[in-house]
């Protein structure tokens, strides 16, 4: 009782940080010392370098031509606000205010979900648990352009409902309006959020509730008192699905299209889809676009501000499940099912069904007519030297070293994340990361292209454009923001007592990260590695623009085709594309589970947890 | 003691940030290395295009070309006129290879263009009428937009309209779709080429011939015309038996005959609008990029060049019309040339208004 007690005591948020004991020295934001404060500071100044190189320099230069479109030859004026005045009123305004509203439900929805969802997954005896975190991490894999697309062969008119005997005229036209766009970015925002409030669930033992009901606290009060300590993860994910959403572009262009339903990143891609584009109108709504995630920043930071909530360390404990009864343990599971099947099942169903069902969408009297042709398109293209063989190995190459390299920039940025005592250097580093997350790739692409290829840069400083070195930059600075937000949380949950217990006894610095650090946070680092390289893999915006010549990437291949009205063949190539990233993921954790301590697998993060 | 202690710690700390920094950049330095040797011998020829048989071009051209290797930047047309937008006056393409020529017009008039790169070839009359006058672009094949696809299962060829007018009637209500200009690239030459029509435009300001237009378009949308993103989705509003009919490029009605809708057929109302598959070349390359270059659209304008444009992608942009007297369409399906009624539209007049008539277009029909 005590020892419950006291934990309690120690992790309440509402407790100074000065109280809480073991925990307060990452809490606390002491006055450096005088010889610190006069310390050129080189590892955030080299930290600042790299970050600008990779994102500052690139997005800045596009940024700018909001106000001066003179400045990369794409107007007359060194000065201006016309273009956001033009990117305020009409359909543009309109596309800002329906992503702002739209963005905000999502958030709110995915995380409230995500936390029941956690919660049955982590503390319940519910059945399947480990199927539904590996199925949390397909939906995370899926683009969203795909789930439409999905939905689309779904529900559409002799589509693959129809087909299968069930009605769903009156459904298509409700789905293809706000309704449809709000389920399809809620599913899509869940699994960020859920990671994260798993994350933060682990970590909280049952010890912090038995202490409430020990001390009288009903159901509510005891949920009152918990959920607050794993608020820096509820924040987390709110943030990150705001972010996510508004910068959403599949939902955007084929939902939100067809519904009349502008939103602002579709209105972005619209600005520059004439010719000659209108790069002014599409950076001003860019700015907003990033402008537009420090609220969630700031009510984060005043949220959690001056507290700890380091609660992971060598001796959590297991947390006790709460336990059913049969007839609830079944009606829940059976819940969980519906809401993956909502999710996942019906545009998997549909997009497979596009590439298997001949006559998918097309009114025939004469039934239905299932084939292989599309599959059989893959080994024989139907246009010809443009097969799926090297372009999707250069994918794999691609997404091996993207995901090294973010992995290894986001431990970095997800340390200094964790580690709240920087003050305003951290601050800025977390709102700068969630802003990123809300860039839309094909600015980042053009911004490359305005920045790297400028006389200056390539002259003397670096001449990658139209280079594989420029396009893995690029997905690696697409791909850093989100990684260190979902490495962060998991990393600020390593009490740093452990590193120095084993310091005090006599390991070094490398020893101390491999024996202290690693076994803890070695699966987040795995997952986050498969999450970009699979994320790079499907990354069509910055490759499209930035891929060298006659090196294509997958995905440029899969929309050559989709684009040249060879739709079947072009499903079929996904298709197979997500089956041979579902096959590398398989191999990894498989390796991960062959080559790494029993021990590495029993504490820490985990994606996949019963 | 507690101070030092920090101090200690924060000095490893940045160690360990900058060593971890360090090995990004070994490892990014690496990547670099490798991919940089392929690039450092690189291309001096790069050719920008949109063409769903440019990969098997540049390939046979390649073959019988020794000496330097011409490379592909295939794309859309919308993100390759992006990125030349975006390159500036630093450009890296040195051809540009797409669907109509109103791009073309835009780079010619700002001086980005070679002149007099027309091969010594014999065109046809729509061949010739597509030509720019100084000879800084080429027409490579041609289609149709504005072509009338429909579902012969649906409404049969003597139900057809006979002319734009009568697309107006209320038996067509709701049964014609067509797509969006500001997603479909032949779009804006199908709505220009309307306007050029229907205001018996000949020269001098279009503005006449831009108000008959919106007037046109606007009944017809109030006949229920239905708008879908690209070809993709109008032919499968056709499909799913939504509509009937549209009004879209020539090529993807065919590909759409010949490979899922056996039931879909072409018909052209008179005129329909030529949309030529043109070629430029970069006048801001070096004089020897551009000599490459000029040995390129050589090539493609030559008997071997046009044969491997018909075979490259045969349910698609190989459904084209030659532009060469002597040549034949690559599949029966498509009709001679000299039975389509077919206008040519001045790039340099339409091209420039293309953002407003789309924002028109945008504002009062699709989202009207």
């Amino acid at each position: 009782m005590s020892s419950a007690s006291a934990t309690l005591a120690t992790l309440d948020p509402a407790a100074p940080s000065g109280a809480a004991g073991s925990a307060s020295a990452p809490g606390e934001a002491g006055t450096p010392p005088r010889s610190a404060r006069r310390r050129l500071p080189w590892g955030t100044a080299t930290i600042w370098v790299v970050l600008g190189l990779l994102i500052i320099a690139p997005v800045g230069s596009f940024l700018l031509l909001a106000t001066s479109p003179r400045l990369f030859q794409q107007g007359s004026q060194y000065f201006t606000l016309h273009y956001v005045a033009q990117a305020l009123s009409g359909s543009t305004g309109r596309g800002l205010l329906n992503s702002l509203w739209v963005s905000g439900l999502v958030a709110l929805l995915s995380t409230s979900l995500a936390t029941l969802v956690a919660w049955l997954v982590q503390r319940t005896n519910v059945y399947g648990r480990r199927v539904w975190g590996l199925l949390m991490w397909v939906l995370l894999l899926v683009p969203t352009w795909m789930m439409t697309l999905g939905w689309g062969d779904l529900l559409q008119p002799y589509g693959a409902a129809t087909i299968a005997g069930v009605t769903t005229q009156w459904l298509y036209g409700e789905f293809f309006g706000p309704l449809g766009i709000v389920v399809v970015l809620t599913t899509a925002a869940l699994p960020f959020a859920y990671f994260i409030v798993s994350a933060g669930l682990h970590g909280l033992g049952s010890e912090f509730e038995d202490a409430a009901r020990i001390h009288g606290a009903t159901r509510w009060r005891t949920l009152r008192t918990v959920l607050p300590i794993i608020a820096p993860a509820l924040w987390s994910a709110i943030a990150i699905g705001f972010a996510e959403t508004m910068s959403d572009f599949g939902v955007a262009f084929t939902l939100g299209y067809h519904a009349h339903f502008p939103m602002a990143t579709y209105t972005l891609f619209a600005a520059i889809s004439n010719f000659p584009a209108n790069f002014s109108v599409a950076a001003v709504i860019a700015v907003i676009l990033i402008v537009s995630t420090i609220p969630p920043i700031v009510i984060q930071a005043r949220a959690t501000r001056r507290r700890s909530y380091a609660v992971l360390s060598g001796r959590t404990r297991t947390p006790r499940r709460r336990e059913f009864r049969p007839v609830a343990r079944i009606a829940v599971t059976l819940g969980l099912a519906g809401l993956f099947v909502l999710a996942l099942g019906a545009p998997i169903i549909g997009a497979l069904g596009g590439s298997f069902v001949r006559n998918l969408g097309i009114y025939a009297v004469g039934g239905v007519h299932l084939t292989t042709a599309a599959y059989g398109a893959i080994l024989h293209p139907t246009i010809a030297d443009k097969s799926i063989g090297a372009p999707l190995l250069l994918s794999n190459q691609l997404g091996v070293v993207v995901a090294t390299a973010t992995g290894v920039l986001a431990y970095v940025l997800g340390r200094r994340l964790a580690v709240a005592r920087g003050g305003w250097s951290q601050r800025i580093t977390d709102v700068f990361l969630l802003g990123t997350v809300a860039i839309p790739g094909v600015v980042l692409g053009v911004g490359y292209i305005f920045f790297y290829n400028m006389g200056f840069v390539t002259s003397h400083f670096l001449n990658l454009y139209q280079t594989l070195p420029l396009l893995m930059l690029a997905q690696t600075a697409n791909a850093l923001p989100g990684q260190t937000r979902f490495v962060a949380g998991p990393l600020g949950q390593v009490q740093p007592s452990l590193s120095e217990a084993a310091r005090v006894h006599g390991a070094g610095r490398w020893r101390t990260w491999r024996s202290a650090q690693l076994p803890l946070v070695a699966r987040v680092l795995v997952w986050g590695w498969l999450l970009t390289f699979t994320k790079t893999i499907a990354e069509l915006a910055i490759a499209q623009v930035l891929y060298p010549p006659s090196q294509e990437p997958v995905s440029v291949t899969i929309q050559a085709y989709l684009g040249n009205y060879q739709l079947s063949t072009g499903t079929a190539m996904t298709v197979l594309t997500l089956v041979e990233m579902l096959g590398v993921i398989g191999l990894v954790l498989g390796l991960f589970r062959l080559l790494t301590p029993r021990g590495w697998r029993r504490i820490g993060w985990s994606g996949v947890r019963s | 003691m507690h101070i030092t202690q920090n101090n200690r710690r924060g000095r490893r700390g940045r160690r360990a940030l900058v060593g971890a920094l360090a090995a990004t950049s070994a490892l990014a330095s690496l990547a670099l290395s490798v991919v940089s040797a392929g690039a450092a011998q690189g291309p001096t020829l790069v050719v920008y295009s949109a063409q769903g048989y440019d990969s098997a071009v540049v390939k046979a051209f390649n073959a019988t070309h020794p000496g330097f290797t011409v490379t592909l930047n295939d794309n859309s047309t919308g993100p390759l006129l992006q990125q030349i937008q975006a390159e500036g006056h630093h450009p890296k393409w040195g051809v540009l290879w797409v669907d109509g020529s109103q791009a073309f017009a835009a780079l010619d008039r700002q001086g980005k263009l070679a002149k007099h790169i027309v091969p010594k070839v014999s065109f046809n009359s729509v061949g010739r009428a597509n030509i720019a006058a100084d000879g800084s672009f080429v027409p490579t094949g041609l289609t149709a937009t504005g072509a009338l696809v429909y579902d012969s299962a649906q409404i049969s060829a003597s139900q057809l309209p006979r002319t734009w007018a009568d697309l107006l009637k209320p038996q067509y209500a709701g049964k014609l779709g067509m797509n969006d200009p500001t997603q479909s690239g032949p779009t804006y030459p199908l709505i220009a080429g309307v306007m050029n029509d229907l205001g018996h435009y000949k020269s001098g300001s279009p503005a006449a011939a831009i108000k008959a237009g919106e007037a046109y378009f606007t009944k017809l949308k109030q006949n229920g015309l239905v708008i879908n993103a690209t070809n993709g989705p109008t032919l499968g509003a056709i499909q799913s038996h939504a509509i009937e009919m549209a009004i879209i490029q020539s090529s993807a009605g065919y590909g759409a005959e010949i490979s899922s809708s056996p039931t879909m057929r072409v018909a052209y109302l008179n005129p329909v609008t030529a949309l030529p598959g043109t070629i430029g070349i970069d006048g801001l390359m070096p004089k020897a990029v551009q000599a490459e270059a000029q040995k390129f659209v050589d090539y493609v304008l030559s008997r071997a060049g046009q044969h491997v444009m018909q075979i490259g992608d045969p349910q698609g942009d190989s459904l084209f019309w030659p532009v060469l007297n002597g040549e034949k369409p690559a599949n029966k399906v498509i009709p001679p040339l000299s039975s389509v009624p077919m206008q040519s539209t001045n790039p340099y007049v339409w091209g420039p208004l293309e953002n407003t008539v789309n924002a028109w277009f945008t504002a009062n029909i699709n989202n009207g």
